[in-house]
């Protein structure tokens, strides 16, 4: 059992990859938003790559362990203390039973990812521990934790082996600096858009703004231009041109509400009446969940197989080949 | 317009949008959700989960066990050995859903938002007016006189958009501008030609014109209703709004609050649209009710 001393900005139980199979009902996917370094964070410490472990957001929980545990730390850079001792991430370490973990905050990235052999056991929702707070559904009791409630952990036998770490080169390289570059993927609806409309969204910075959070990601940037067919349409589409009659959204669409445009991420709106234009693949969440408010978005056009390629390579860092002892 | 052949559309790198039309129109609706049954019937191998919405539907797939050039193949093969609408049923369970028309609840509402956001008309008033209709009695009367059909869910979870299948009942409504930041769970909202029930607190801009007390949404899974799931309604199920007087409402409302309201349904009920064609064939299109 762990006890949170301190909650963090907004840390929430999470699983991959989240909430499958209620969509339609409205339910999105949730899940750990850098669904890469989540993975890795469980595989240091013996666990399947899906257990639910805590996702962490600029600032991190203390949390009090009540039990011996073996846990790791991954994702953004973080100031980490186990009993006022700094301790090193992307390592799986042992916890004795009184143990108490300090997170600290985010020093570059905006994630991190604590996993506990034998994983977090808050009871499943809709098949998931994934907490998706809007509707108070999963995790601890439906939102993010709070001072003095107490995490069930699974079953920790045979599992959680020290001193494992993950190679450098098979970590997510969240860069230092503020700019980015995003990979999308045009459509659905990228003819509402004309060519020197594309041609702004792809050659222009786009600077993420405070207002984002697992819900989506607000964009500042240049006025869009809209094709012939946002503007000569039926009124049941709605007045702006960047009105559609409802419809459903993909998991990473940006959406384009007015002229900001909004990426929908892992707790976004399954539908509704704007049109997304471009589409952040998979292999770019990582990115996104890495980013901090006022962070300088460049995206890049690629190809669906390019993207499903990206993602293939994610996937294989995602597994054992990937760890090493740790010192080597 | 319903298009010839569903147009594809990219959505990243595991989802992919079928337009099948471009407008509101209700034959268009009925052949997202037909399709939908027969892609879910077919079972296709790497098809996770499908989205259908007014007139299109957004399919996820797993593009570890299908390409998107398959799943364009796969769905368009499904889409081809449709056959005709006309000869198709779909399952359309039918729910009866008492509301106060003109409730303080939702008046309550928008006197809050009058005080803090913006002055604007009463919800049932500019209906009325925009509508060219006499009276809020009139409004509950052509609001309550046709069946509603489940085009698409949600926005939020349990959120369902309801158009009328009695032409002569559609009615039309402006959205809130600036939203609304509350709407009472339960109040009954009207946007373009859509009606809701808000099966939360939520942010909201539909005009609010009533309130239920029957839930549509129900976590905890109280009531009988939802043993088996937590969004009441589904796409292609029908609901028929029925206007009770206060006492009514006072009685539902304890009975959901007991635990032991039982949710009024026809669960055999079969929605056909030969038959449905048919009947509109028969409306004095000049009512008004």
């Amino acid at each position: 059992m762990l006890e949170v001393v301190k909650p963090g900005l907004e840390t929430s139980v999470q699983d991959f990859p989240g909430r499958y199979g209620f969509w339609e009902q409205g339910f999105p996917p949730s899940g750990p938003f850098d669904m890469w370094s989540f993975r890795l964070a469980n595989l240091l410490v013996g666990n399947p790559p899906g257990a639910a472990g805590l996702e962490i957001q600029f600032l991190g929980p203390t949390l009090a362990f009540r039990r011996d545990a073996v846990v790791a730390l991954t994702g953004a850079a973080m100031v980490p203390r186990l009993d006022g001792a700094p301790i090193p991430q992307w390592e799986s370490l042992a916890v004795p039973a009184g143990g108490v973990l300090e997170t600290g905050f985010a020093r570059t990235g905006a994630r991190a990812y604590l996993a506990v052999a034998g994983g977090i056991e808050t009871p499943p929702v809709l098949g998931s521990r994934a907490t998706f707070h809007m509707a108070g559904i999963g995790g601890m009791e439906g939102h993010a934790l709070k001072a003095g409630q107490r995490l069930p952990l699974g079953d920790a036998a045979g599992a959680g082996a020290t001193g494992l770490r993950v190679r450098p080169t098979c970590r997510p390289p969240i860069p230092e600096g503020r700019s980015w570059r995003i990979e999308v993927v045009a459509g659905p609806n990228d003819d509402w858009i004309d060519e020197e409309g594309h041609r702004r969204f792809l050659e222009s910075d786009w600077v993420l703004q405070a207002r984002s959070n697992r819900t989506g990601y607000r964009l500042s940037g240049p006025e869009w231009r809209f094709a012939a067919r946002a503007t000569d349409k039926g009124p049941e589409h709605g007045e702006h041109p960047s009105n559609i009659l409802d419809h459903g959204y993909p998991v990473g669409a940006v959406n384009l509400c007015g002229q900001t445009p909004i990426i929908l991420v892992n707790d976004g709106p399954s539908a509704g009446g704007f049109i997304n234009p471009y589409t952040v693949p998979s292999a770019a969440f990582w990115k996104l969940a890495q980013s901090r408010p006022n962070d300088v978005y460049r995206f890049r056009k690629v190809s669906v197989g390019e993207a499903q390629a990206a993602r293939r390579e994610i996937d294989a860092l995602c597994s054992e080949s990937s760890l090493e002892k740790a010192g080597s | 317009m319903i298009y010839d052949e569903p147009r594809f559309k990219l959505g990243g790198d595991r989802f992919v949008e079928m337009e099948l039309g471009d407008e509101l129109d209700f034959d268009l609706n009925f052949l997202v959700h037909a399709l939908t049954a027969r892609v879910r019937a077919a079972a296709l191998d790497g098809i996770v989960e499908l989205l259908p919405n007014m007139a299109s539907i957004v399919v996820s797939y797993d593009p570890e066990r299908i390409g998107y050039d398959d799943v364009v193949r796969e769905i368009g093969a499904v889409f081809g050995a449709m056959g005709s609408l006309e000869d198709v049923a779909l399952p359309s369970p039918l729910y009866t859903v008492p509301v106060l028309y003109f409730d303080p609840v939702t008046r309550a509402c928008w006197e809050d938002y009058c005080a803090r956001i913006a002055e604007k008309e009463y919800d049932p008033d500019l209906m009325v007016r925009l509508n060219g209709l006499e009276s809020r009695a009139q409004l509950a009367r052509i609001h309550s006189a046709t069946e509603y059909w489940v085009a698409a869910l949600g926005f939020y979870p349990g959120l369902a958009s309801l158009i009328a299948l009695d032409p002569r009942c559609r009615l039309t409504a402006p959205k809130y501008n600036p939203p609304r930041t509350w709407t009472p769970k339960g109040a009954l909202g009207y946007g373009g030609s859509v009606t809701c029930l808000y099966p939360a607190r939520t942010p909201g801009g539909y005009q609010i014109i009533g309130h239920s007390p029957v839930p549509v949404f129900d976590l905890a899974q109280r009531l009988r209703a939802f043993r088996d799931r937590l969004a009441l309604l589904r796409p292609g199920d029908r609901v028929r709004f029925v206007p009770v007087g206060r006492d009514e409402y006072d009685h539902v409302a304890a009975r959901v609050e007991a635990g032991d309201y039982e949710h009024q349904m026809a669960a055999y009920a079969k929605f056909s649209i030969r038959d449905y064609h048919a009947w509109l064939a028969t409306l004095d299109m000049r009512v008004r009710f």
